[in-house]
């Protein structure tokens, strides 16, 4: 009969240019990282009919299926995985660098140096009153040093913290549109176009949680996606419908706590997890540079305390405060150093208790070793940290490109499949033209 | 899927990172060639970083002890310089003195020699307070005040201190500042301690105010001029041998300066000649992976099939 294969010349020409269209959607999409790539699926249609025991089969052309959708579950998952752990050693490291830049250029070893090379000249000659006044300014420059640490290294941590609140607010946003993705998909038919678009953007989210926070996700078979956060204790971020909400506090000392809908909880992976590492280590900065503050004021004081100054009276103190945020100068003239011993007259050019002073500056418990320990270990781990994001660096990018390889779109691919499908079209016109003209010959018979 | 798929985002990502990372590497090696330094911030090389700093440090102390040496010379060169005129001038005075034991000069020379050598006992005061280049006294000790007084009666004593302090010339290294006035000026006479103005002052007192046998008084201040032309003397080798110490710690400090300056260059300083290699290299693979980009992005079908 000409008329089934008019039908089936139409149902290829249904099928080619649904795929055509599909085709058309990869190569637009081709530039979208979030998109992956659809195929149609066609399957044969054959009309079977029966009657009496006269079997007849009867072709009816090419049926479009469904709208496949290139899926790697695995794939996606180790993608995520080293992106989170990509995301916590990048932030560790970039805080850490900051908190480097402010203790190393804040000048804190140089004033050291500066204070110590300003009292050797004063033992040369202890009473002019030039050097004298030179070593109180140079003590003055290193509370200033002090202070510009103490000040840096808070802009540093506020820095995280901003940053750390900012994040938390499209962590909660993620949990929802996630959890909004899972209500739709629950109600989307199998193969459609929009169903493919709710896992496009329920792989979105799932990526873009795991930048900020290490991801247990579970994919259900109706493809929903049930997360809960990596860390001690794991807990549910998304479930179902239903998205908890992230919250952060700032303890005193600036370092990080997470409470996941009210339940507190540490994160082991992702920026949060860099972010809370970062955070308890400038805290610790923190402490080793007051603590270096405090070693220098007490050191000053103490020498101070067991000396006299060009007057002969009792040596007061050269610092005030107790910590690196405090430390200034409170000497009131320069005549007031005790470089003299106790016990020394008025105008001694005794430099037995600068000497002293001196040798605990400069000793290996001084406050010189001390910043300089500081630094070295500080530069040894933004170093290391420096060394692990390159390498995670590499298994991420790595990793994202196995993931555009089984999900992505292949332009040349794409144009062979325009070339095939055009000529599919052609050849499906050319069979509708063919069905005419066997009709025409059946009409002109007569 | 069962063919090899490869994603065109794939390519682009890749051919950017590499991009970028050659782009990173030249910046790195402009910015090595235009400061100098290979060490931009600690974490670039931790150990190196951490021996710059000591470097520092010894670079900013050397140079202060350097000045200290050289203020220290200063102040030694005026004590031995003083030294050697109290030397002339107690030379002068034991001349005087022979002269005044000698029978032949009569009362009148013998007054005349009293009143040079008053005057030269003056010298010898006025000499012993001196002070350096600083403005300091150099034969006080640790005092910063006057290194002898003269009392009502004309009797000279030592103010200063028995000690004059060291000063730190080089790591590990303290040189004594100079001499305290007692050790070059005071001296035991036949177990009396005396003085060079007590020999002076007593001598011209006798042959100025007429005793009764000033010949035997002058012959015995001789002895006295010669124990004080020993002390200076002495003290004037001490001073001398200090100097030299100060001057061959400052060329050891020359030396130190160019070892610590070598090491800060071996250390923190940008190798050019292998930086600019370095540049060049990564400069030629930036430009030939720009090209091969543009080649290779332009290798796709739909090229081929339009």
């Amino acid at each position: 009969m000409p008329t089934a294969i008019f039908s089936i010349g139409r149902s290829g020409l249904t099928a080619s240019r649904a795929s055509l269209e599909l085709t058309a959607q990869n190569i637009a999409n081709a530039g979208n990282a979030n998109y992956s790539r659809r195929t149609l699926t066609q399957g044969e249609l054959v009309l079977t009919g029966s009657i009496g025991i006269n079997a007849a089969d009867s072709l009816g052309g090419v049926r479009p299926g469904i709208i496949e959708r290139s899926e790697s579950s695995l794939v996606q998952r180790q993608a995520r995985d080293a992106s989170s752990a990509l995301a916590a050693a990048e932030t560790e490291f970039f805080a850490l660098r900051e908190a480097e830049s402010a203790i190393e250029t804040s000048g804190v070893f140089t004033g050291l140096v500066d204070f110590e090379a300003a009292l050797t000249r004063l033992e040369g000659n202890p009473l002019e009153p030039a050097l004298r006044l030179s070593a109180v300014e140079s003590a003055r420059t290193l509370a200033g040093n002090f202070g510009i640490a103490n000040g840096a290294l808070a802009n540093t941590r506020s820095l995280v913290q901003g940053e750390a609140s900012a994040d938390v607010l499209s962590v909660n946003e993620l949990a929802a549109e996630l959890a909004a993705v899972n209500r739709d998909l629950v109600g989307a038919r199998e193969g459609t176009a929009g169903r493919a678009a709710l896992l496009d953007s329920r792989d979105r989210a799932l990526r873009d949680l795991a930048q900020q926070f290490g991801i247990l996700p579970t994919i259900n078979a109706n493809g929903t996606a049930d997360v809960a956060l990596a860390g001690s204790p794991p807990t549910a971020l998304v479930t179902g419908g239903v998205a908890q909400s992230v919250s952060l506090s700032f303890a005193a000392d600036g370092t990080l706590s997470f409470a996941v809908g009210g339940a507190s909880f540490a994160p082991s992976g992702g920026a949060f997890a860099g972010r809370a590492a970062a955070l308890e280590q400038l805290a610790d900065l923190q402490t080793e540079l007051d603590g270096l503050a405090a070693t220098t004021i007490s050191l000053a004081n103490g020498a101070q305390a067991s000396g006299v100054g060009s007057d002969g009276t009792p040596g007061q103190p050269l610092f005030g405060g107790s910590s690196a945020g405090d430390i200034a100068v409170v000497l009131a003239s320069a005549n007031g150093l005790a470089t003299a011993p106790a016990g020394s007259p008025a105008g001694s050019r005794d430099t037995g208790n600068l000497a002293s002073l001196l040798a605990a500056l400069g000793g290996p418990t001084g406050p010189s070793a001390g910043v300089d320990a500081l630094l070295l270990g500080l530069s040894s781990r933004v170093s290391a940290l420096d060394t692990r994001r390159d390498g995670l660096g590499v298994v991420a990018s790595s990793a994202e490109s196995e993931l555009l390889r089984q999900t992505g779109v292949d332009l040349d691919t794409e144009a062979a499949n325009l070339v095939r499908l055009q000529q599919a079209f052609e050849a499906n016109g050319r069979v509708i033209q063919v069905a005419v003209e066997l009709f025409d010959t059946i009409l002109g018979l007569g | 899927m069962p063919f090899v798929n490869s994603s065109a985002g794939t390519f682009f990502d890749r051919s950017l990172a590499q991009m970028a990372n050659l782009r990173e590497g030249i910046e790195r090696a402009r910015t090595q060639i235009a400061t100098g330094n290979r060490i931009e911030r600690g974490s670039d090389d931790p150990a190196a970083a951490a021996q710059l700093r000591a470097v520092t440090r010894r670079e900013a102390l050397s140079s202060v002890e350097g000045d200290n040496a050289a203020r220290l010379g200063q102040d030694l060169l005026s004590a031995t310089d003083e030294l050697e005129a109290v030397g002339t001038l107690l030379q002068r005075a034991r001349e005087l003195a022979v002269q005044a034991a000698n029978t032949p000069t009569g009362p009148q020379g013998r007054e005349a020699i009293g009143f040079e050598l008053r005057q030269l006992a003056e010298e010898l005061f006025s000499r012993s307070n001196a002070s350096g280049l600083t403005g300091e006294p150099l034969f006080a000790g640790l005092s910063s005040g006057t290194a002898f007084t003269r009392d009502a009666a004309g009797n000279v004593t030592y103010t200063g201190t028995a000690a004059s302090g060291a000063v730190p010339v080089a790591p590990g290294t303290a040189i004594e500042r100079g001499l305290p006035g007692n050790e070059v000026f005071q001296f035991d006479l036949n177990g009396t301690p005396s003085s060079g103005f007590a020999v002076l002052d007593t001598l011209a007192a006798i042959l100025t105010g007429g005793g009764p046998n000033p010949e035997a008084a002058a012959l015995a201040a001789i002895a006295g001029i010669d124990a004080a032309l020993d002390t200076a003397n002495r003290s004037q080798t001490i001073l001398g041998t200090r100097l030299a110490w100060v001057e061959q710690v400052q060329s050891q400090q020359a030396d130190r300066d160019i070892a610590l300056a070598e090491r800060r260059s071996r250390v923190g300083d940008t190798d050019i000649a292998e930086a600019i290699a370095r540049l060049q290299q990564s400069l030629t693979a930036l430009e030939a992976s720009q090209a091969a980009f543009a080649r290779v992005s332009e290798l796709n079908l739909f090229r081929a099939l339009g």
